[in-house]
């Protein structure tokens, strides 16, 4: 009898618990946790749904980013940023990242671009996450030389608006236009694990 | 029947009659005088009290101080609630604008080694297909 009650307790505990594991199937390595003590300049950013729907309520609607911003997470279920700036280059061990890959070499993640540069030391990893065709989900990892960047996105999100977020805030845009010289790299797009 | 300057000399010593001089009975003015003297005086109006003059009653003025101390304490939670809260709004909406900005930013990068490697790959795979056609 008081084995049946355990598992019956058991049962519901997993039940109540499965939709918040759900929401960030993830871990973070501890290595890479304890890199906020190293880093000089950590950037730690949870958000879970109604956190982002409180955050978006005060998006203006009349800044052109801000619009840009609250349309692209009014249907998020989350997002996660671990961002670190160091002031040496190889301050996070490259196992560490590894080991932060590994999770994402599931069925349910493709990694559509991944990228090793030695020449510049850019390594940049993008997860796409489908359910049902649909994007549900990306994750990216950028381990460049002086900073490790880790994010992740859960829910139906457009890419090309995430992407032109990135040159707001006066920071200028990336530039896409190729150097002269030839990069030494490594691009394995589309490959669906 | 009577013709008409009868009627008129009658009617005249009608008026004469009625309207003719009568001194007052003896004591009439005194009489007079001392009604006058036992009437009271005219009812005073209300005197019209300011409404404020309900403050002078001690448990009003106790309950008026207590609403509006009550009334500012209320006020001042609530908006230093709003302010917090508002406070808290903005430091959240510039998480969220960080945290888009950096996964926007590094979709750029990727973005930019994949063209970039694009770019390079056709000279070195053209390269490639010279060297194999010539062996």
């Amino acid at each position: 009898m008081r084995n049946i009650k355990r598992k019956l307790l058991s049962l519901v505990f997993l039940m109540l618990v499965s939709p918040l594991l759900r929401a960030q199937d993830f871990k973070l390595p501890v290595d890479v946790e304890k890199l906020s003590s190293t880093a000089k300049e950590t950037v730690e950013v949870n958000m879970d749904g109604p956190m982002l729907r409180w955050a978006s309520k005060f998006l203006s609607a009349e800044d052109a980013d801000e619009q840009k911003a609250a349309k692209l997470v009014a249907n998020l279920k989350s997002i996660y940023v671990r961002s670190f700036e160091f002031d040496k280059e190889d301050s996070y061990s490259s196992a560490d990242v590894e080991a932060l890959r590994s999770q994402f070499h599931t069925p349910v993640w493709s990694r559509v671009v991944g990228v090793r540069s030695e020449r510049d030391g850019e390594n940049v990893d993008v997860y796409f996450k489908l359910e049902n065709e649909k994007m549900a989900g990306i994750v990216i990892i950028a381990a460049e030389r002086k900073e490790l960047t880790f994010v992740n996105i859960v829910g139906p999100i457009e890419v090309d608006q995430l992407a032109d977020l990135g040159g707001e805030f006066g920071i200028p845009r990336l530039k896409t236009k190729p150097s002269s010289s030839n990069p030494v790299a490594k691009v394995e797009k589309g490959d669906h694990k | 029947m009577n013709p008409p300057n009868q009627d008129m000399n009658r009617f005249d010593e009608l008026l004469k009659t009625v309207l003719r001089r009568a001194e007052p009975p003896s004591g009439f003015a005194e009489r007079v005088l001392a009604r006058v003297e036992q009437r009271p005086t005219a009812i005073p109006r209300e005197e019209r009290v300011p409404w404020f003059h309900i403050f002078t009653v001690p448990f009003i003025r106790w309950a008026a101080f207590a609403t509006v101390s009550a009334s500012l304490i209320v006020g001042t939670v609530h908006y230093r609630n709003v302010r917090r809260e508002r406070a808290e709004g903005e430091a959240a909406k510039k998480q969220l604008m960080l945290a888009l900005h950096i996964a926007g930013s590094k979709l750029q990068l990727a973005k930019s080694k994949v063209v970039e490697i694009q770019v390079s790959r056709p000279n070195g795979e053209a390269e490639k297909n010279r060297s194999r056609s010539k062996s």
